[in-house]
């Protein structure tokens, strides 16, 4: 075995065998299971994972070295691209980083216009990772049922920004105009029915024998390694650290809600999977706090020019810990 | 509601039903064309909901993922493909059987839409030959849907020689692609 | 330090303390504290920021590079965020390199996530991190023969034939 250990500095290494026999599988680029593109040239024994050297950079698009020429506002567009789950997160996460260089305050309204929007962006992403994980692990129902779901968050997006998924939503200093009537009729229906249809796909999977058997012990992870190796979001909360860096630097007025920050045990697959169960239930909880509480004021900041600053905010949207 | 597929033109009487082998076979390939989603990105996203119960690509009997290149009909490059990943989308490609069907799903896969950068390939087709390109950035699940159906026309109305024509391997040649 | 509260100007000061003239400089860009530090030292500085009692800089939220062409002698940078989860204080650190001779001693043997982070710093920089058991490119194709993001570079692939300047207005 210490030959597997050798080159594999980094990547996960176990040294336990059961008989000995160990195969050589890749996974990857394009499997299934590996959604996106990645590949794995893995040691397995049996089916117990030895170790395994991971490919990535099959989708590399050099979004660093477009945004080194573009004006801030022309970023927006670009950030949707990063992770294309959740778009608004992202693109509310470079505003703030520009409103910050810039020194430009947004009224409280602004704040508690993007929160609504970040968590049901949250919800709709979480619905993702959630149904396709019993995708793969064979069951196909509760897909149908949330992509329901998440076409009416498509609908909220497109009241408000006329996009689904690419969104491109709000602009540097706030929002191009307020939220529409429409949107908030949409938005109370879907706080109305949504709880049942997330009761629905609870029920399908998480105490669904099949699915735990599959999910539970599967790739687990330590505390330790977990913050070392750098994770951050639902991942790192279901190997039981409780960070959130909702409630540890609070932006975008987060402190005016109340929240629990749901945290796993052991961080297998199935913790991961119940963290994103709790936070999508967590996501719905907040998105009624902004929305009873909507101050009065204007939908965007009061500024007229950027002053010119060096290209710093780049950097800075590297730290950015866009954490989904 | 059921909705069966109207049979091809022929000659109709009682007890039998005479028409060509190309029309019953198009419409058959036609309606059951089994798409490999080479989902690399955003567009893979929209295709998800295209799958999903709203847009139901199910109704046009594609219904049936394959993710084994040797068992589909139809590659639905769908997102950006970056240099690295053209040489496995050539292999996925050319390990697909005959007759097949190419849809460049979105603005990167057709043209590397606003990624004109140095790692980004500037659309399948300097690769592999593409049927139908599908504008957008990501495309409306309703837009990749007419993709499909456009595919479906083109296989519902192929001659069964084509493939084998001087032009086709021809075309096959200039971009590399071994033919047998 | 103890009793002390964590802030930019406790962290400088002990800094100071421990290192001396290997602060290069320090600044503080929007509250947010920043020091400058001789490459070669990045190590036992970031271990002892990490290994702090009080400090305890235990996470390392990124990693990159950064090219600037006209600081002649330094036209290579490394930057590092650290973060202190139990203070809940993060800070920047830069060291600067030479174009010539870009090498700077890898941090792998604090933070794990620093493998990855520096194989893209290397693909896009060429920055040699001295020390790293596994120094290949990441992102790009092993073929490349250059790092695209040193500003020499253009954007857009320079093989290309297929765009028309006159229909994209260049």
């Amino acid at each position: 075995m210490s030959q597997l250990d050798t080159h594999n500095h980094g990547n996960f290494v176990s040294t336990e065998t059961i008989d000995g026999e160990i195969a050589t599988l890749n996974l990857g680029p394009t499997h299934p299971a590996t959604h996106g593109v990645f590949q794995n040239v893995m040691k397995v024994d049996g089916e117990r994972i030895l170790s395994s050297e991971p490919t990535i950079g099959y989708i590399h698009r050099a979004f660093e070295k477009l945004a080194e020429r573009r004006p801030y506002n022309q970023i927006t567009p670009i950030t949707d691209r990063l992770n294309y789950c959740s778009s608004p997160i992202n693109n509310m996460g470079w505003h703030m980083t520009v409103e910050k260089l810039a020194g430009i305050h947004v009224p409280k309204k602004v704040d508690y216009m993007r929160v609504i929007i970040m968590e049901l962006a949250r919800i709709s992403d979480h619905l993702v990772c959630n149904s396709v994980i019993g995708v793969d692990t064979g069951a196909l129902t509760g897909f149908t049922y949330v992509f329901q779901e998440r076409e009416k968050i498509y609908e909220m997006f497109e009241e408000v920004c006329g996009a689904r998924l690419t969104t491109n939503i709000g602009r540097i200093g706030g929002f191009e105009r307020e939220f529409s009537p429409v949107f908030f009729s949409k938005l109370k229906k879907f706080l109305k029915e949504f709880p049942g249809k997330y009761q629905e796909f609870d029920d399908l999977l998480t105490r669904n024998r099949i699915f735990m058997d599959r999910v539970i012990g599967a790739g687990p992870i330590t505390p330790e390694k977990a913050i070392g190796y750098g994770f951050t979001g639902p991942n790192l909360r279901a190997a039981g650290v409780d960070y959130d860096v909702r409630v540890m630097n609070p932006y975008s007025s987060y402190e005016d809600f109340d929240f629990t920050i749901p945290i796993g045990k052991d961080g297998d697959t199935y913790d991961r999977f119940i963290v994103r169960q709790e936070e999508i239930k967590q996501s719905f909880y907040i998105i009624q706090q902004p929305l009873d509480a909507m101050p009065e004021g204007l939908f965007h900041a009061c500024t007229c020019f950027l002053p010119s600053c060096q290209g710093r905010g780049i950097q800075q949207h590297g730290s950015l810990n866009l954490s989904l | 509601m059921v909705k069966i597929v109207d049979a091809p033109e022929g000659v109709e009487g009682h007890g039998f039903f005479a028409t060509s082998l190309d029309k019953v076979i198009g419409m058959a390939r036609a309606n059951s064309l089994w798409p490999l989603p080479f989902a690399t990105s955003c567009c893979g996203i929209e295709f998800m909901a295209t799958m999903g119960s709203n847009y139901d690509l199910g109704r046009f009997g594609s219904e049936r993922l394959s993710f084994s290149p040797r068992q589909a009909d139809l590659l639905m490059v769908m997102g950006t493909i970056a240099k690295k990943m053209g040489p496995v989308l050539k292999q996925v490609y050319d390990q697909m059987a005959e007759p097949k069907w190419v849809i460049a799903v979105g603005a990167c896969a057709s043209s590397g839409g606003i990624f004109d950068t140095y790692s980004v390939l500037q659309g399948i087709d300097k690769i592999i030959p593409v049927d139908v390109y599908v504008p957008g950035c990501p495309p409306r699940p309703e837009q990749i849907i007419e993709g499909v159906m456009k595919i479906q026309e083109l296989a519902k109305h192929e001659s069964l020689r084509r493939r084998n024509s001087d032009e086709y391997k021809k075309m096959l040649e200039s971009y590399n692609i071994e033919t047998i | 330090m103890s009793a002390q509260e964590i802030n930019n100007a406790s962290v400088l000061e002990a800094l100071a303390a421990e290192f001396g003239e290997l602060i290069i400089n320090s600044d503080e860009p929007y509250g947010f504290l920043t020091i400058e530090i001789p490459a070669e030292k990045n190590t036992a500085i970031i271990q002892w920021l990490k290994e702090h009692p009080t400090i305890k800089m235990n996470f390392l939220t990124d990693l990159c590079g950064v090219h600037f062409p006209d600081n002649k002698g330094k036209e290579i940078g490394v930057v590092y965020h650290l973060h202190s989860w139990t203070n809940n204080f993060r800070m920047r650190i830069k060291c600067f390199v030479a174009a010539a001779t870009p090498e700077v001693p890898t941090l792998i043997t604090l933070f794990d996530a620093a493998n990855w982070m520096e194989r893209e710093t290397f693909d896009f920089y060429g920055i040699q991190f001295v020390g790293h058991p596994d120094l290949r490119r990441i992102l790009n194709m092993d073929e490349m023969d250059y790092h695209p993001l040193l500003k020499q570079y253009a954007l857009e692939d320079e093989t290309r034939d297929d765009k028309d300047d006159r229909f994209f207005g260049r």
